[in-house]
């Protein structure tokens, strides 16, 4: 994609890593927590929201995995810059 | 302390500052002048030998920023150099 990336898409990758950061305190939490509901609960329904919110990111930005992790449009995304790790 | 567990506010039993001093030893053939008072952090997650059940949680936002989701755990880093704190929500300054 070479079109400009703009303010949200800043936006929208920072919330998606804030989740991530959530999603790893939660698994090392639950690592010696394995009986505890309620952070499961939190840590599904997080899951949950990070891969609409990935998935949203993606229909909008290009994937941001590759190896049959996400989707990709015609023609083949993955080849065009930026990727996530450039930006 | 018979209670192996902290209070809530989980605050270092000593001193409420995470950090502590100490004194080296100051040798008379040092090339550099002598430090005469060195600190180290002590993190609040030394005091805690099992983690509490539902503590209260950082918005995810401020928890990627600070470094942990849980506000009783939170250590904050100061640079000695520039005296510079981690300000929440944003960079060093």
């Amino acid at each position: 994609m070479s079109e400009m990336l703009d303010a949200e898409y800043y936006r929208r990758l920072e919330e998606l890593q804030q989740l991530d950061f959530v999603l790893v305190e939660l698994t090392l939490y639950l690592d010696t927590h394995p009986n505890d509901m309620q952070a499961i609960q939190q840590f599904n329904q997080t899951a949950q929201s990070r891969k609409q919110l990935a998935y949203n990111f993606e229909m909008d930005y290009g994937p941001l995995l590759q190896y049959g992790h996400s989707y990709s449009r015609y023609p083949w995304q993955w080849s065009q810059a930026p990727w996530p790790w450039q930006v | 302390m018979n209670n192996p567990m902290p209070n809530s506010q989980m605050v270092n039993p000593t001193t409420n500052s995470q950090i502590r001093e100490y004194y080296p030893f100051i040798g008379p053939f040092d090339p550099c002048p002598p430090i005469r008072v060195k600190t180290y952090v002590v993190p609040p997650n030394q005091f805690v030998t099992f983690q509490p059940m539902n503590l209260p949680q950082f918005s995810p936002a401020e928890a990627l920023r600070l470094g942990t989701l849980w506000p009783a755990f939170y250590s904050n880093y100061t640079s000695k150099r520039r005296g510079e704190v981690m300000k929440e929500g944003g960079h060093e300054e």
